[in-house]
Order: structure tokens, then C-alpha cells, then sequence
């Protein structure tokens, strides 16, 4: 290991002694203990709403703990606010970017920072932001606007801006959630880098591969409560399932049908002849796709993220018209309009549902409804009834068995694994015939992830077709009957879940035909 | 130990308490100015409550201050469902001013008939004025603010060319005012016509249509979200535009109410600022069609008790400043009705962690 062993004695850059840290009604954190030391790589692991994120806001000063001790490098410490921890060098990078979009890269790094030379003019910055690039290997143009950056470059941006503080303790909430498989590395030799400094880092993740990858300890978070931490090396991926989410966790075949479930259809419930896409710039992002979902199969769609995915889905269900091409239901034109695809029994989970699936400062019941306010019970003759939409409410929460403790407060509140089980539930109540999900497991915790894929498996073997669109290639050879793969645009090739492989399809994401020279190096996964 | 921590969300009975609180402060704190500046603050405080609430003179007073207050704060709160600010509330009661009075000053018949007709111009007129704004908006995406905004100077200079020109007084040579139309809305109890009445009607009506209409629902979850309204293939577009041409109209109606209610001319600044106060009125109802009853109610109390210290030598500028130190300490309980106490060791550690 190149990692550099601290001397006996040196104290843990980070000490945590019996931190609780409650809501209302919500044990967020109760009596956790756990340590950072010098050069390592800590990685914190739970389940959505194990008190991982909250812990972290504590540390960070943007929240107060209501009892237990903080220690910094031997030494008690307090932080009132998230300025007070980075002056301490504790400096956090959010899962969802805190950057000023409209302000430049050097702007957002010198924002805030009383290191910020007087005479800030657009030059002085960005010389200084291109030295502190060199000087921590984080690459970055310092006159580019962030706004037009891509999720891996804020990262950057962020990073860099957190390090120039002389950061410490680097601190990262779900880091490769947003990132292409090629930028998590470059993420992760960053980091290795900055250990080999001596210094130290916390890693919020889900993934598992990855904690197993990247981390030298493990600290395994569980209902609040600190359930234990481990060397990465005596640890796997299964067990550190099973602690987290506190009994074995079976990875099953999800292809399996239940008995007595719906055979696979034999005429097409969703088709797309030849379809295109243009976006604004007039760049084509869906070249002549021609596909077919059956009743009873679900169809995955692999690819790395923006290859065509979200027009594919928007085409599919209906948000997007064509520019040529034909998208047949039920072997019929299609009529226009994300409305009446929802009528026609088109159920649709989007990519991002805070953005669209979602009313965020609305209750649960006006969200609820947003699928059946339309027609009675709720709608009818212009009225909208809220006895029915609340009924409706209740009935949608019952079944994605979620607490809701007052509808009419906003979902915004909700973790994200909430949100997202009433808005697949919401959604597979009008899916009569098809589903169309977009990365439905995104953010989710293993638990979370292993319901959404039952309730996939649910509404198969019903026989509604079901289009899965993700980047894991596992969740997509378990669930998957046959598997699309997208490359700029294209659908390169539909291939048999039975008979496909993960390295073939990898070549496929990188945009190689199959017959090509495949010995050329590896695919890109 | 007790603790306060900040919710997400602010009950109903905890904002009325804060803002009963924020208004006795406010209260409080104009006295204890007014006594230092060797004021007798008990006289001045008999006085500004006889003359308002306290007779009747002074409540048909309120009542006429409320009407246009009512239907401006209504014209912003509807904008401000669907997520838009129509700041030209000023600018569409004038046109509405102008609708009604061109009709009442140039269209002779009988009262049933013109009354109506005013009604219909004033909102024809309003709803032109808004026309372009909310054109730009659905269409190319240009901010209401701004355009919005700007056509209140329009506006008001057009009303005054009018008044002092084509329109102007023949008869009595009145300055900066029109003929006395003959045509009033009739009168309820006073002084207080009947577009009172009327005024709260449109605002409960409107609530009613908010909350229990289908179109209610889609311009709510437009305005909560624009990316969820695609999504369900709601009409966006539509939406928006319906809603601030109502916008327009509710301003224009105002207008109209105070040409045929009130004034019984066309005048130059007749509109005094009711437009701009909608947008107050609008704020304090936190964007609830119901909630501008109260809060015009709140308005026209400031806006009377600030008539009856200026005629007490106070200056305007001290009665603007009463009103902004009103606004600033309902603001600040707003911001504490979000605050609840607490127990973090006793009941909480029972409930399961989420």
C-alpha cells in the first residue's frame, strides 16, 4: 500500500464521540463514534435516511449537535456555521452542487474567500485558479462559465474549491452519482493523490464496488445509530449489504416469472419506426430508432448517460413529438401529447424526479393526482375534488408503504427513496400497458432498489411492457428480457438478456459495432 | 430542555398569532417615537381609531379604500399561483379607469345598461394592456416584471393626457380631470357603493375556483413547478395566459369600481398607488385568493390611519415609514411562525428513525 502510516500517536484528523442529533419525531443520529485518521480514505455507508448526510451536515457546521463531542486533530472544536469549518479545514462537496451557475470558474472558486486578492479582476483570478489546478491536479478552465460545464467539471470546480481552502478533511456526498464511468476514475486517482498528501477523506456512497475500490475503512451507519466500521480489506460487497440494511440481501433472478403470470405479448404495445430527434442547436440526438416493446417483457436500454436516453423516454411517452419517424400504441398511431399517452395507459418514471414527476412545495395529495385529476372521482365537469384526491392519496401511499405523517405538507420534505416509491406507484396505477423508467434506481439504497425492481417484476408479470433505462448493467441483465444499447444517438443493437454479456455490451456503449476489431483494448463500461 | 427549530412549514393559527404579535409591536413602537417627539400618543391613538373603526364615517371610509385594494391584491395573488408577478396592476386599473369612463362619458342609455357596458370596457381595456406582457411571456419567455412594469408609466401618462386634453371638464374646468359621469353604481349603506360587496364576491369566488376547479389544480402545479406540468401534459402555455389576462381584468375592474363608485371621473393619478399596494396586499395573503379580504382589510386600515395623522401635521413621509416598519415586523413573524418548540429527549426517542 503506497498509503503513508500516520506515527504512533498521531491523533485522528476527526473524532466523533457519541453525537445524537434529533428532529421532530426523527431520530436523525443517536451516539455515533467514529474516527478519521491521517491518510485514509473513510467511506460511510447506509441506506437512505440512515442519518449519513445529517451526520456530515453536523460536522460541517450546518447543523449543531444536541449532544456528543467533536474532536479536530486532538482538539474539541465547535462549528457555527460551514465558514468556521473549512477556516478549520473540513470542507464538504454536496451531492447537489452549490455553485453560482452564471459566474465563471474562477469566480466561483474565489466567492467568499478572504484569501481573495483585492483587485479581483477576471485575469488576477483566473491566474491564480490555473496555479491552484496545477497545484492539485484537478484540472479545470478557470474562464469557462459553470453553467456550461459538464456534472463532472462543477465537480471539479468544487473540489478544487474546497482544497484551495487547504482542506484537510475532504468530505464528498455520493461523488460518482453524477459522474461517466471515466470521470469516476479520474475522481478516484484524484483522490488517492490527496491521501498520499496526508490528508484525509470521508466518501457518502451507495455503491458498493465503489466503497470497496476506493476506501481503506468502512462505517457502516444503520436507523441513526453507528452500526460498526471495518478495514475495507476484510470486507465484501455482500456483507457489507447485509449489515447495512440489517438482514442477507438474496440477489434473485428478477427474470423469473411468477406462475401464473402474463405470457409475453405478440404484437407490440409501443413501437418507434425510424425515429429522429433534433434539439434546439439542430443537433440530431435520436437517429432513426426503430424499436418494439412487447405486453410481459421488460426491455432495458443500456448506455453511458446522454447518449439519447432522455429523448428516447420523452419520445416514448410522449413529451416529444418526432421530427420523422412513426411511434405506433397498440399498432395505431400514436395521438400526440404526454396527456394522451398517460390515457392510453402509458405510465412514465422520469430521470429526474424532483424536476418533472414532481410539485415539490405541493402536498402529497395535490402530487398524487397528478396523473387522474382528469377524470372522476377527482375530476369531472371542471371540478377538482380533493376528498377524492386525498382518498387517492391514501390509497397510493398505502401501497408504496410510505409514512406520510400530514398530506398537505410539501414532498420537497420526503427523502428521496419516498419520492421515489410514490411516483412509481402513482405511475404503475396508469400503466395498463406500458412503463417507461428512466434510472429508476438512481440514489436509492439497496433496499429501495431491490422494491422498485419487485414492483417491475409486479407489473411484467401483469403484462404491462416495461422499457428500464439504466447505466447499471446489472440491474439491467437481472430484470431485463432483451437489452437495447444507445450510442449517440443510435440504438447500436437489441440483444438477448439470455445470450448477452457485459463485455459486449460495453463495446456496444463505446459506439463499436460487434464484428469490429475487438481486440483493441477494453470496451468502455 | 426546550428547543425551537425551524419547519418547513408555517401553520395557519401560528402566522395569525406572529402577525397580531408584529402589528402590536408595530404599535408600540410608533407610540413610544411619537411620545418622545412630545406627541400626546393617547389623543393621536383616540383619533386615528374613532376616525376609522370607531364611526361610521370611518368604516364607509375603510370600505371604500378595501374594494380596489381587493381586486388589486386578487390580480396579483392569481399571477402569483401560477409562479408570475404582474407588477402592472397600476397601469391596468388606469385602462380600466379609461374603459369605463369613455363608455360612461360618451355612451348615453339607461344605467342598467351602461353600468355593464363600463364593466365589459374596463376589462376589455385592462386585458389589451396585459396583452403583450403575457404574449411575451408564453411565447418568448421575456420576464412579466419588467414589461409589466413599465407600461404603469404608459399608463398613467395616457390617462393624464386624456384628462387634461380630449377628456377634459368643459363644464367646471376641474384640473386634470374628466366630465362628472352621470352613471354611478348605485349605493349600499353611505358612501360604500356596491362594488364592495361585489369585490368580495370576486375574491371568494376566485379562491372557490383555485381549490376546487380542475383549472385551479393545473395553474397550481404550474406555478409549484413548470417541469411537472409538461410532464403531465398540462397546457403551460394556456394556463398562462388565462391567468394574467384574469389578472388584467381583476386591476381594470378596480379601476372601473373607482371611476363609477367613487371618483365619478376620469383623473390624472387617480389610481394613488392601489395598484402597487395590490402587490403588498398580495404578499401579506401568501398567495391565498381568501387571504386578500384580511389583508386588504389590513392595508386600508394603514392607508386611513396614515390620511388622519397627516391631517395631524405628520408628515407623509413618516406615514410611508409606518407602513414599511408594519410590513418589515409582519415579514420578520412570518419568518418566526416557522419556528416551533421542540423536545428532543423525552417523546422523540421513541419514534423510529426515518
Amino acid at each position: 500500500m503506497e498509503m503513508p502510516s500516520a506515527a504512533p500517536g498521531t491523533p485522528p484528523v476527526l473524532q466523533l464521540v457519541g453525537i445524537c442529533k434529533y428532529f421532530p419525531g426523527v431520530i436523525a443520529n443517536e451516539d455515533v463514534n467514529l474516527d478519521v485518521r491521517p491518510g485514509e480514505i473513510l467511506a460511510l455507508l447506509g441506506e437512505n435516511g440512515a442519518g449519513k448526510s445529517t451526520l456530515m451536515n453536523v460536522v460541517t457546521g450546518i447543523y449543531q449537535p444536541d449532544a456528543g463531542e467533536m474532536i479536530l486533530d486532538g482538539y474539541g472544536a465547535e462549528f457555527a456555521s460551514p465558514q468556521e469549518a473549512i477556516r478549520a479545514g473540513v470542507g464538504m462537496v454536496h451531492q447537489h452542487f452549490k455553485l453560482v451557475p452564471a459566474f465563471t470558474v474562477a469566480e466561483n472558486i474565489h466567492l467568499g474567500w478572504s484569501e481573495t486578492p483585492r483587485n479581483a479582476s477576471p485575469a488576477v483570478l483566473e491566474a491564480r485558479t490555473r496555479a491552484l489546478s496545477e497545484q492539485f491536479g484537478f484540472p479545470v478552465n478557470p474562464s469557462a462559465r459553470v453553467e456550461d460545464l459538464s456534472a463532472g467539471e462543477q465537480q471539479r470546480v468544487e473540489i478544487l474549491r474546497v482544497l484551495a481552502r487547504r482542506a484537510r478533511l475532504l468530505i464528498l456526498d455520493e461523488p460518482t452519482a453524477v459522474l461517466t464511468p471515466a470521470e469516476a476514475r479520474d475522481l478516484f486517482s484524484a483522490l488517492r493523490a490527496f491521501r498520499a498528501g496526508g490528508n484525509a477523506v470521508i466518501i457518502i456512497s451507495h455503491k458498493l464496488d465503489e466503497v470497496m475500490e476506493i476506501s481503506d475503512r468502512v462505517t457502516i451507519l444503520r436507523g441513526g445509530r453507528n452500526v460498526g466500521t471495518w478495514e475495507t480489506r476484510e470486507c465484501s460487497p455482500r456483507m457489507l449489504a447485509a449489515t447495512m440494511v440489517g438482514r442477507e440481501i438474496v440477489p434473485q433472478d428478477m427474470r423469473a416469472r411468477s406462475e401464473g403470470a402474463a405470457p409475453r405479448g405478440v404484437a407490440p404495445e409501443l413501437s418507434l419506426r425510424g425515429v429522429s430527434v433534433r434539439d434546439e442547436r439542430g443537433v440530431e440526438t435520436l437517429s432513426d430508432v426503430t424499436l418494439d416493446v412487447f405486453g410481459g417483457e421488460i426491455l432495458g436500454i443500456a448506455g453511458v448517460a446522454g447518449n439519447g436516453q432522455r429523448e428516447l423516454t420523452e419520445v416514448l411517452t410522449g413529451l416529444l413529438s418526432p421530427e420523422r419517424g412513426e411511434v405506433l400504441l397498440g399498432g395505431q398511431t400514436a395521438p400526440p401529447g404526454a396527456d394522451a399517452f398517460a390515457r392510453s395507459g402509458v405510465g412514465h418514471i422520469p430521470q429526474d424526479r424532483l424536476h418533472s414527476a414532481l410539485a415539490p412545495p405541493l402536498g402529497t395529495t395535490d402530487n398524487m393526482a397528478l396523473r387522474e385529476y382528469r377524470a372522476p372521482p377527482i375530476g369531472g365537469s371542471g371540478l377538482f375534488r380533493a376528498d377524492a384526491a386525498l382518498a387517492l392519496a391514501r390509497e397510493i401511499v398505502g401501497l408504496a408503504e410510505v409514512r406520510i405523517p400530514d398530506f398537505g405538507a410539501p414532498v420537497r420534505n420526503l427523502s428521496g427513496g419516498n419520492q421515489q416509491r410514490l411516483v412509481a406507484r402513482r405511475e404503475m396505477r396508469i400503466a395498463s400497458r406500458v412503463l417507461v423508467a428512466a434510472y429508476p434506481s438512481r440514489g436509492l439504497d439497496i433496499g429501495a432498489i431491490a422494491t422498485m425492481h419487485r414492483y417491475f417484476a409486479e407489473l411484467r408479470d401483469k403484462g404491462v411492457a416495461i422499457v428500464l433505462v439504466s447505466e447499471d448493467l446489472e440491474e439491467l441483465l437481472n430484470l431485463s428480457d432483451r437489452i437495447g444499447v444507445m450510442f449517440h444517438g443510435r440504438l447500436m443493437a437489441t440483444l438477448d438478456a439470455e445470450d448477452a454479456d457485459i463485455e459486449r455490451i460495453g463495446l456496444l456503449m463505446g459506439g463499436r459495432d460487434v464484428g469490429e476489431d475487438v481486440a483493441s483494448g477494453g470496451g468502455v463500461a | 430542555m426546550t428547543r425551537f427549530q425551524r419547519f418547513p412549514t408555517a401553520p395557519a393559527r401560528l402566522v395569525l398569532a406572529w402577525r397580531a404579535a408584529a402589528l402590536v409591536a408595530a404599535a408600540l413602537i410608533v407610540g413610544g417615537l411619537l411620545a418622545l417627539s412630545g406627541r400626546d400618543v393617547f389623543v393621536l391613538g383616540e383619533l386615528v381609531l374613532r376616525s376609522t373603526v370607531g364611526s361610521r364615517f370611518g368604516l364607509e371610509d375603510l370600505a371604500l379604500f378595501m374594494t380596489p385594494l381587493v381586486l388589486t391584491g386578487a390580480a396579483v395573488t392569481v399571477t402569483s399561483r401560477i409562479g408570475l408577478w404582474n407588477i402592472g396592476g397600476e397601469g391596468q386599473f388606469y385602462l380600466g379607469a379609461i374603459g369605463a369612463a369613455g363608455v360612461g362619458l360618451y355612451m348615453p342609455g339607461p344605467q342598467i345598461v351602461v353600468l355593464p357596458l363600463m364593466a365589459l370596457a374596463a376589462i376589455a381595456c385592462g386585458m389589451a394592456w396585459i396583452v403583450v406582457p403575457t404574449l411575451a411571456r408564453a411565447y418568448a419567455g421575456v420576464s412579466e416584471i419588467i414589461t409589466t412594469l413599465l407600461l404603469n408609466f404608459v399608463a398613467g401618462l395616457l390617462t393624464y393626457w386624456l384628462a387634461t386634453g380630449p377628456w377634459r371638464d368643459r363644464v367646471t374646468g376641474a384640473l386634470a380631470s374628466s366630465g362628472r359621469i352621470s352613471d354611478a353604481i348605485p349605493e349600499l349603506w353611505g358612501v360604500v357603493h356596491w362594488g364592495f360587496p361585489l369585490s368580495l364576491a370576486i375574491a371568494a369566488g376566485l379562491a372557490a375556483i383555485m381549490t376546487w376547479t380542475s383549472w385551479g389544480y393545473e395553474v397550481r402545479v404550474s406555478g409549484a413547478n413548470p417541469g411537472a406540468a409538461r410532464y403531465a401534459g398540462m397546457p403551460m402555455r394556456g394556463r398562462v395566459i388565462a391567468v394574467m389576462l384574469l389578472s388584467g381584468a381583476l386591476a381594470a375592474l378596480a379601476g372601473m369600481f373607482e371611476v363609477a363608485g367613487t371618483v365619478h371621473r376620469l383623473q390624472g393619478g387617480m389610481a394613488d398607488n392601489f395598484g402597487y399596494l395590490g402587490i403588498v396586499v398580495a404578499v401579506l395573503a401568501r398567495r391565498s385568493c381568501l387571504a386578500v379580504i384580511p389583508a386588504a382589510l389590513l392595508m386600508a386600515l394603514i392607508l386611513d390611519a396614515g390620511i388622519v395623522l397627516q391631517t395631524q401635521q405628520l408628515a407623509a413621509t413618516a406615514v410611508l415609514a409606518i407602513t414599511g416598519l408594519v410590513l418589515l415586523l409582519i415579514a420578520i413573524g412570518d419568518e418566526l411562525a416557522h419556528y416551533r418548540p421542540v423536545a428532543p429527549a423525552s417523546s422523540t426517542r421513541s419514534g423510529a428513525a426515518a
